[in-house]
C-alpha cells in the first residue's frame, strides 16, 4: 500500500519517494552513495558517526542524512566538495585512536571503516600524538573486545536491548574515555547469540570461535540451513580447508535476514567433534569394535533378508503364527535432523522393502493435527480468505496481533522470537500470551494470561466462551499471578477485536487440542494464521513426508485404499494396510522381545534409559553422528554425515522449504540417502531414486503440497510448502497415536547435536538457564 | 713469392688480431664462477629460498596477516594462525603464524610476498639449490624457513651468515 510521495532533488536526480522515508534511504534505494557507520536499518536512530552528512538547500550546516525526513521539494547535494570534506574529516576524527592493526585484525578484508578510508578518506594522517591502548578484553568464551578499535557507532548496544531484547551491554564514560561494557563488569551473561559482533563495522568485537582462524578472501562461502532448531535459518557457512571456521549471515539473504543465534553461528564445531563416529562398528560380543562398510552393510542385509523370509513364511502359514509368539516385524525410528528427500526414502523403504507401518519419529509438534483441523475447517467454510492459513515465520513481522501459546520462543525457536519483537517494535503488533510461566518475551506482551500448567485448552475454551472453562482458571496460578474474572474477559475482548491475528503454538496444544484452537481462531474477526512451534531443523519434513504409523506422504492416512493404491502403483510395492507402532510403542515392544529388527536413523529412543537392558533384545542398526545410548545398545552402527555434509532440502516448522548446500565432508561417513540405497541394493531390492535431486523430484510428483516454484529455494531462497487451502478434507480423522511432545531444548542444548558441541558446553549461561519449559 | 709473403702477413696479422682478445682478457679480472667447487656469489636483489626474520628481542616478525598468501600469485603459501600467551609469546603482535608452509614445488620466486609482508617478516634469503628426488619434501615448514635465533648484538653488526636457516654464503637482502 504506497502512502503519499513527496519530490525531492538529490544531486540533479528527481526522486520521488513515500513522504517520510528517511533521507539516507531515499538516496541508497536511488543508487546514490551516503556513507554511514551508526545508521542501521531496523535499528532506532543515532546520529552517532556523522558520516552521512549532506547538504540541504536552505539548512545552515550540514544534516545527517540519517535523521532528516524527505519534505517536498527538498534539495540536497552528497557530492560537494564541502561534503567530501566532511567525511574526510570525520575519519581522521576516527583513526586518531583506532590503531592501525588491520593486518592482525580478524575484520581485516571484510572491514566497514578500512572500505570507508579507501573511499572517502584522506591518503595520509596528520595526528602525531599517541594513539590510547587499552588491553583486549575477553567478555565469554565467544566474545571478545578491543576498546581502541571501537568507533562508537553503538550498534552493539541497539542490536542487543532493541533486537535481541536482552540488552546485555551498555556505554560508560564521557568524551575520549567512552566505551563500550558488558553488562556484569567484566564479562557477559546474555544469550550469547553474536548478533553483537555480527553487526560490529569494525574489529572492536570479534568472535572467540572464529578468533585468528582465518581470512575473509581466502574461505569458500557455503550458504545452507542451520541443523539446530526448527526455525531453518539460513547460515552461510565459511570454509576453508574442509574446515568449518564460521557461520554467520552478513547478506541478510534467507528467512531470517541476518539472524542467528549462538547454534546458527558457532554450533557447527560438533562435525569434527572426537567422538564422530568416522568407521562402522559391529557387535562381536559385548564390544562394538571398528569395521568396514561392506562387512556392516552385508552384516544388516543378510539379517534383515533372513527375518523377511522368516515373516514371509509365517504369513502363508498361517497355522505356526498361534504356536510362535506373535511379533511386530520391522520397526523403523526416523529422524527430525535429516533431509527431507531421506526421510521420503526411508519411509518408502520401511513400507515397499521392509514391509512395515512401524515407522515414526521423535513428534515435536502436531502438523497432522493442524493439517487436517485446518483442511476440514476450510471445508466447512468455503474461505473468502486471500491468504494460505499457515504463516510464515515473516508473516509475524507483518501482523497486527500474534497470539502465543505454550512454548518459551526466546529459547526453543530464536527466529520466531526475534521476528515477535521485530513486529511489537517496529509495527507495534500487540503480543498476547497465554502462558504457564512469565517467560522472556512479557516484556513485549500487550495482554498475558497467566495460567496453571496444562490449562492451555481451558484458556482456548475461555475464547471460545465456554464459562465453565473460565471457572477452571480462576485462582493464582503457580508462577504466583491472581486470574481474575476481569483478566479473563479483558483478555478474550482484546483478543475479539483483533482483525489479523497469527496464533503461534508449542506441544500444549496436540491432538483435539489443535482444533479447539482452529475453532477459537475462526471466531476471530479477519483472518486467523497459525504456525506450529516443533524442535529440530527438519521436525515439519519429517511428517510431511510420511514418517509417521499411520499417514503416508502428505498426510494420508494409511488406512485408506485410494491413498495406499495411488503410492502402490508409483513404488509398485505393496503397502501394509494395518496402522503401525509410535516410538513409545516401538521401544517397549522391544523391551518385552516383541520386535525382530529394529532400525533407529539419526535418532535417540532410548535416551535417558540403559543402553544395557536392550542388548540382544533386538536387532538393532543405528545410522547416526555419534554414540549415543541408543547406539550403544546397537548390533551395527553406521556413520552417517550430517547436514552441513550434504545437499538436499529441509521445511522449517512453518512449512518453508529450503535447500542444504554440502559445506565440507567428513572422511569415512556417508549420507543417510546413500546408506539406504546401499542397504536396499545388498538386499537385492531396488530404491529409487538414488540422488536427492531425484527424489524431490518424486516427492513434488506424490505430494501435492511441496509441487512449488522451486526457482527461489534453488537460489538459496525459501518457498512455502502448499497449504492445505482448498485442499479436499480428509474423510478420516488423523489417528492420534504416539506422544508428541517437545525436546525442552534451550538456546544452549540441541539434542543430541548439543552434547557435541565445545562451545555450546563453553558457554556459562548454560548452567543458569537449565529449562525452557515448566521443571 | 709475393703470394707466399702475402700469406704470411695475413696469417701473422690473423694471430695477432686473435690473440689480442686473449692477451687483453689475461689482464682482466675473472669473471667465471667456480660453482660447484666454490660458493657463487649473490646480489643482494637476488631472490633464494625466503627466510622468516626474527626481531631485535629475537621474536618471530611474522604476525601471520595473511597478506602474503594473498599476493602469492601460484598460491604456495599455507598459514595457521594463534595466540601468543603470556606464557608463550612467539611473535611480538598478538598473534602469530603457528603453522607457515611454502610449497616450492609451486613457488616461482616473484616476490610478491615480501613485498606485501606489513612487518618485513618474508624475505628472499640466497639459498638456491633446492632440487629433490621427492616433491614431499619441498613443502617447507616453518622450522625451516626461520632465521636463527642470535643475539642482540650479533644481528646488529654481525656475520649476517648466522641469521640464514643453513649457512652457505648468503647474505639476508
Amino acid at each position: 500500500m504506497m502512502g503519499e510521495t513527496v519530490k525531492i532533488r538529490v544531486d540533479d536526480r528527481e526522486l520521488e519517494v513515500q513522504r517520510g522515508t528517511l533521507l539516507i534511504e531515499a538516496c541508497r534505494a536511488a543508487g546514490i552513495e551516503v556513507p554511514s557507520f551508526c545508521y542501521y536499518p531496523g535499528l532506532s536512530l543515532q546520529a552517532a558517526c556523522r558520516m552521512c552528512l549532506v547538504e540541504i538547500e536552505k539548512a545552515p550546516k550540514l544534516q545527517t542524512a540519517c535523521t532528516v525526513p524527505v519534505t517536498e521539494g527538498m534539495i540536497v547535494r552528497s557530492n560537494t566538495e564541502q561534503v567530501t570534506q566532511a567525511r574526510r574529516s570525520m575519519l581522521e576524527f576516527l583513526l586518531g585512536n583506532h590503531p592501525l592493526d588491520c593486518p592482525v585484525c580478524d575484520k581485516g578484508g571484510e572491514c566497514e571503516l578500512q572500505d570507508m578510508v579507501f573511499r572517502y578518506g584522506a591518503s595520509e594522517s596528520r595526528y602525531g600524538e599517541a594513539k590510547r591502548h587499552v588491553e583486549e578484553q575477553q567478555w565469554s568464551p565467544v566474545v571478545y573486545f578491543d576498546a581502541p578499535r571501537c568507533i562508537l557507532c553503538y550498534r552493539c548496544v541497539r542490536v542487543c536491548d532493541e533486537g535481541m531484547g536482552v540488552g546485555a551491554l551498555s556505554v560508560v564514560n564521557r568524551g575520549v574515555h567512552t566505551e563500550i561494557a558488558p553488562n556484569h563488569g567484566d564479562h557477559l551473561e546474555c544469550e550469547e547469540c553474536g548478533m553483537c559482533i555480527d553487526i560490529c563495522p569494525v574489529g572492536a568485537l570479534t568472535s572467540g570461535a572464529y578468533r585468528y582462524k582465518a581470512r575473509p578472501w581466502e574461505m569458500q562461502y557455503t550458504s545452507t540451513i542451520c541443523t539446530h532448531c526448527g526455525d531453518g535459518c539460513k547460515t552461510t557457512l565459511s570454509v576453508r580447508n574442509n574446515k568449518i571456521l564460521r557461520g554467520n549471515n552478513r547478506d541478510r539473504s534467507g528467512i531470517n535476514g541476518e539472524f542467528l543465534c549462538i547454534k546458527g553461528r558457532y554450533a557447527y564445531d560438533f562435525v569434527e567433534h572426537p567422538s564422530r563416529l568416522r568407521q562402522p562398528l559391529i557387535r562381536r560380543g559385548r564390544e562394538l569394535v571398528e569395521t568396514t562398510w561392506e562387512e556392516a552393510i552385508g552384516t544388516v542385509a543378510a539379517k534383515w533378508s533372513e527375518i523377511l523370509a522368516r515373516r514371509n513364511k509365517a504369513a502363508n502359514n498361517t497355522l505356526a503364527e498361534t504356536s510362535e509368539k506373535r511379533s511386530e516385524g520391522f520397526g523403523v525410528i526416523g529422524s527430525n535432523h535429516t533431509t527431507n528427500e531421506e526421510n521420503y526414502l526411508l519411509q518408502k523403504f520401511a513400507r515397499t522393502v521392509l514391509q512395515t507401518n512401524h515407522v515414526d519419529h521423535h513428534r515435536t509438534a502436531d502438523y497432522a493435527a493442524l493439517i487436517h483441523a485446518l483442511a476440514n475447517e476450510s471445508a466447512e467454510q468455503p474461505s473468502q480468505a486471500q491468504r494460505p492459513p499457515l504463516a510464515r515465520s515473516k508473516d509475524i513481522v507483518g501482523a497486527s496481533a500474534i497470539l502465543l501459546v505454550g512454548n518459551n520462543p526466546t529459547e526453543q525457536h530464536p527466529l520466531i522470537a526475534w521476528n515477535i519483537r521485530e513486529a511489537c517494535r517496529l509495527n507495534g503488533a500487540r503480543l498476547y500470551i497465554i502462558h504457564s510461566r512469565r517467560i522472556p518475551l512479557l516484556r513485549q506482551s500487550h495482554r498475558f494470561l497467566p495460567l496453571g500448567l496444562g490449562h492451555e485448552a481451558d484458556a482456548l475454551r475461555h475464547l471460545c466462551g465456554e464459562p465453565e472453562a473460565t471457572q477452571a482458571l480462576l485462582g493464582e496460578t503457580p508462577s504466583g499471578d491472581n486470574v481474575t474474572a476481569d483478566l479473563l474477559n479483558d483478555f478474550r475482548n482484546r483478543l475479539q477485536e483483533e482483525k489479523d491475528v497469527i496464533v503461534v503454538f508449542g506441544d500444549e496444544i496436540t491432538g483435539p487440542d489443535v482444533s479447539l484452537l482452529i475453532r477459537m481462531g475462526s471466531r476471530l474477526s479477519g483472518q486467523t494464521r497459525y504456525i506450529a512451534l516443533g524442535d529440530y531443523s527438519n521436525s515439519r519434513g519429517a511428517s510431511d513426508m510420511g514418517l509417521l504409523p499411520h499417514l503416508l506422504p502428505g498426510y494420508r492416512p494409511v488406512g485408506d485404499a485410494a491413498a495406499r493404491a495411488f503410492f502402490e502403483d508409483r513404488w509398485k510395492s505393496p503397502i501394509p494396510a494395518t496402522v503401525g507402532l509410535s516410538v513409545d510403542d516401538m521401544v517397549a515392544a522391544t523391551l518385552q522381545g516383541g520386535m525382530d529388527a529394529l532400525y533407529v536413523v539419526g535418532a535417540n529412543p532410548l535416551k535417558g534409559r540403559n543402553p544395557e537392558d536392550f542388548c540382544g533384545k533386538t536387532f538393532l542398526v543405528v545410522q547416526d553422528l555419534f554414540l549415543q545410548e541408543t547406539a550403544q545398545a546397537a548390533d551395527v552402527v553406521l556413520p552417517a554425515a550430517s547436514a552441513y555434509e550434504k545437499s538436499g532440502t529441509v521445511t522449517n516448522t512453518c512449512g518453508e522449504l529450503q535447500r542444504l548446500r554440502k559445506a565440507v565432508g567428513v572422511l569415512g561417513t556417508r549420507t543417510d540417502l546413500q546408506i539406504f540405497a546401499s542397504l536396499a541394493a545388498a538386499m537385492g531390492a531396488t530404491l529409487h531414486p538414488s540422488q536427492p535431486e531425484e527424489a524431490l523430484e518424486e516427492i513434488r510428483q506424490m505430494v501435492p503440497e511441496y509441487n512449488i516454484p522451486l526457482a527461489n529455494v534453488l537460489a538459496g531462497g525459501a518457498e512455502a510448502v502448499l497449504n492445505p487451502n482448498g485442499f479436499k478434507p480428509l474423510a478420516a480423522p488423523a489417528e492420534t497415536s504416539g506422544r508428541v511432545y517437545s525436546a525442552q531444548d534451550t538456546l544452549f542444548t540441541s539434542g543430541t547435536l548439543g552434547r557435541f558441541s565445545n562451545i555450546l558446553n563453553l558457554v556459562p549461561e548454560r548452567n543458569i538457564r537449565k529449562e525452557p519449559g515448566p521443571a | 713469392m709475393a703470394s707466399i709473403l702475402g700469406g704470411i702477413v695475413e696469417t701473422v696479422a690473423a694471430l695477432a688480431s686473435g690473440f689480442k682478445v686473449t692477451f687483453r682478457q689475461m689482464f682482466r679480472p675473472t669473471v667465471t664462477e667456480n660453482y660447484p667447487d666454490e660458493a657463487p656469489n649473490f646480489q643482494n636483489r637476488f631472490r633464494g629460498l625466503h627466510v622468516l626474520q626474527r626481531d631485535e628481542a629475537g621474536l618471530e616478525k611474522c604476525v601471520a596477516c595473511f597478506l602474503c598468501s594473498a599476493a602469492c600469485p601460484s598460491n604456495c603459501i599455507y598459514i595457521e594462525a594463534a595466540d601468543n600467551t603470556a606464557e608463550q609469546q612467539i611473535s611480538a603482535g598478538e598473534r602469530y603464524a603457528s603453522v607457515y608452509n611454502i610449497d616450492y614445488n609451486r613457488c616461482i620466486f616473484c616476490g610478491y610476498c615480501v613485498e606485501a609482508c606489513p612487518t618485513d617478516a618474508i624475505t628472499h634469503g640466497h639459498e638456491f639449490e633446492l632440487a629433490s628426488y621427492n616433491v614431499t619434501d619441498l613443502i617447507y615448514r616453518k622450522e625451516r624457513l626461520l632465521a636463527q635465533k642470535t643475539t642482540t648484538d650479533q644481528t646488529a653488526a654481525g656475520d649476517p651468515a648466522l641469521s640464514m636457516p643453513s649457512g652457505r654464503n648468503q647474505s639476508a637482502s
